[in-house]
């Protein structure tokens, strides 16, 4: 399983990065960091500015400021196609797999950057490995699988980009209780592997579960950080942001 | 019923004509999701320019047909490029640009090659052959050969190729397709030049049963959208069955109504979109939230 994650020994930092629509600001100076093999979560409530956080980070949306490192390379000016050569895979939010393409074919364009070949197909069978269902599902077209399946196949697809880092957006999202389980059992097997791991989550028990750091948002600002063990036992974030 | 053979087969050929403009349309809107209006006019643009070649430069129709599949194909490039910046914008105006193209393309066409229009010969000489008292043209097999190959040579693109499932994915998910590694663009662009090439295919190969003159085009793309729509726009094989459908109709309507030939078959066609309006092969693969 080891293969799964690529060469982990990078750090990304993020400065001071801002995002606007139109004359909205979405995400105000964010910065943060991830270690090597540290997991970190950004949690807050609906509309805080996590999705275009991450989004900005990928060149999915124009940054209307700030700076992206992965170790000493500059990352601020690479186009978002790009980055996944650079060791970031990204699941989105709402999973986004290919619909009308088959399980199979998903997975395979995740490696869309590399020639196919024996390495590929040996990579494949590591994911099937990870989850078993899509092995079962190969043929199907992406389309027609359960929501948790989808998130299975868009995790699964981010991986075969053979990734240092792995972003995922509310992986949780319209998951029953047991997916999530699923989910946790994953990210957590990965991130013992010494895959960095950079989640955007509502689902707090998750995020606390798998991540040892986490930037707490707030109108496009991070209003608290620190380690999840304190996070999570802070009665301030726990009411405040995550409701609990 | 030999009267009833004879009208297909002449309706196969111009079918597989009909598929092959079909065919062009679909592939666009499969990987882009935009019905290129241009496309009509490309065509035209291709059967003249393989018409020049052939009569004029006189290569043989092979080499002029590549030509202009080239020659289109590099014009589809064009059209993509200017239009790209429009994409993210603006996807109606998108839309229009390629009308505006179709406006353009029959402007040069009636500057470059006049008004008159031409009537290309076929390039085989050889009779009629007669299979069991059907009168089959060598130049009808020809044309149903070569649109044969070419729907399996885009089947096979699309479903066994890196670069065709890259473009079924750019179709389906931008934001996806680009975390991958995918270069919307470059992927549009090819579509645009396949669609193109394909257009050409259809309008050289129809210089020879048809006349050659600037609204080939309208003629050939109502026809060829049609068929796009009948079979369920964007589906490969629905471009096939529907280009095929609409050119045998088109047969039969004009052995039996003659002069109102055209109003029988669309006629037939509205009737066939309202009891199934997606088409044939009809799915959803684009959706554009």
């Amino acid at each position: 399983m080891k293969a799964v994650a690529g060469d982990t020994a990078q750090c990304l930092s993020v400065r001071d990065l801002s995002v606007h629509y139109g004359g909205v600001q979405a995400v105000s100076s964010i910065g943060f960091s991830v270690e090597p093999g540290q997991s970190v979560g950004i949690i807050g409530a609906n509309g805080a500015g996590k999705t275009s956080t991450l989004k900005a980070l990928m060149g999915l949306v124009p940054r209307s400021g700030g700076t992206i490192h992965l170790g000493d390379k500059d990352l601020t000016r690479v186009r978002a196609r790009d980055m996944v050569r650079h060791g970031i895979g990204y699941v989105p939010e709402g999973r986004h797999v290919f619909p009308g393409l088959p399980v199979e074919k998903n997975l395979l364009l995740g490696a869309y950057s590399r020639a196919w070949d024996a390495e590929t197909h040996r990579q494949l069978e590591e994911i099937y490995a990870l989850f078993p269902v899509l092995k079962e599902m190969r043929e199907r077209l992406a389309g027609a699988l359960s929501g948790g399946q989808q998130q299975m196949l868009a995790i699964g697809r981010a991986l075969m980009t053979r990734p240092r880092l792995l972003v995922l957006d509310e992986p949780s999202m319209g998951l029953s209780p047991k997916l999530v389980g699923t989910i946790l059992d994953v990210l957590l097997r990965l991130r013992e592997e010494g895959l960095s791991l950079l989640l955007v989550e509502q689902n707090a028990k998750l995020t606390f579960g798998v991540t040892s750091h986490c930037v707490v948002m707030e109108n496009g600002r991070v209003a608290v950080r620190g380690t999840s063990a304190e996070l999570s036992h802070d009665p301030r974030v726990r009411e405040v942001y995550l409701g609990l | 019923m030999q009267d009833t053979l004879q009208t297909l087969v002449g309706g196969l050929s111009l079918g597989a004509v009909y598929a092959l403009v079909a065919m062009g349309f679909s592939l666009v809107y499969r990987t882009m999701g935009l019905v290129n209006f241009a496309h009509a006019d490309i065509a035209m643009i291709g059967a003249y320019t393989a018409s020049t070649f052939y009569l004029t430069a006189k290569l043989p129709f092979a080499v002029a047909m590549v030509t202009a599949i080239v020659v289109t194909g590099a014009i589809g490039l064009v059209i993509e490029r200017v239009l790209r910046p429009l994409e993210n914008k603006d996807f109606d105006l998108m839309l229009i640009g390629t009308i505006g193209f179709g406006i353009v393309l029959q402007a040069l066409a009636v500057l470059v090659w006049g008004t008159t229009g031409r009537a290309v010969p076929s390039p085989l000489h050889t009779a009629p052959l007669n299979l069991l008292g059907i009168r089959v043209r060598t130049y009808d097999l020809l044309v149903m050969a070569v649109a044969a190959i070419a729907v399996v040579a885009l089947v096979f693109f699309l479903s066994r190729t890196k670069r065709g499932a890259a473009m079924q994915a750019v179709a389906m998910d931008h934001e996806a397709a680009t975390a991958v590694g995918i270069d919307v663009g470059r992927s549009n662009a090819l579509a645009f030049a396949v669609g193109a090439g394909l257009a050409a295919l259809a309008g050289g190969l129809v210089g020879p049963m048809l006349y050659v003159d600037a609204s080939l085009g309208g003629a050939l793309g109502i026809k060829g959208f049609a068929a796009a729509m009948l079979g369920g726009f964007g589906s490969i094989q629905g471009a096939v069955v529907g280009g095929i459908a609409i050119g045998v109709l088109d047969s039969y309507a004009a052995g039996h109504f003659q002069g109102y030939s055209v109003l029988v078959t669309f006629l037939v066609f509205t009737a066939a979109i309202m009891i199934r309006p997606t088409g044939i092969f009809g799915e959803r693969t684009v959706s554009r939230a």
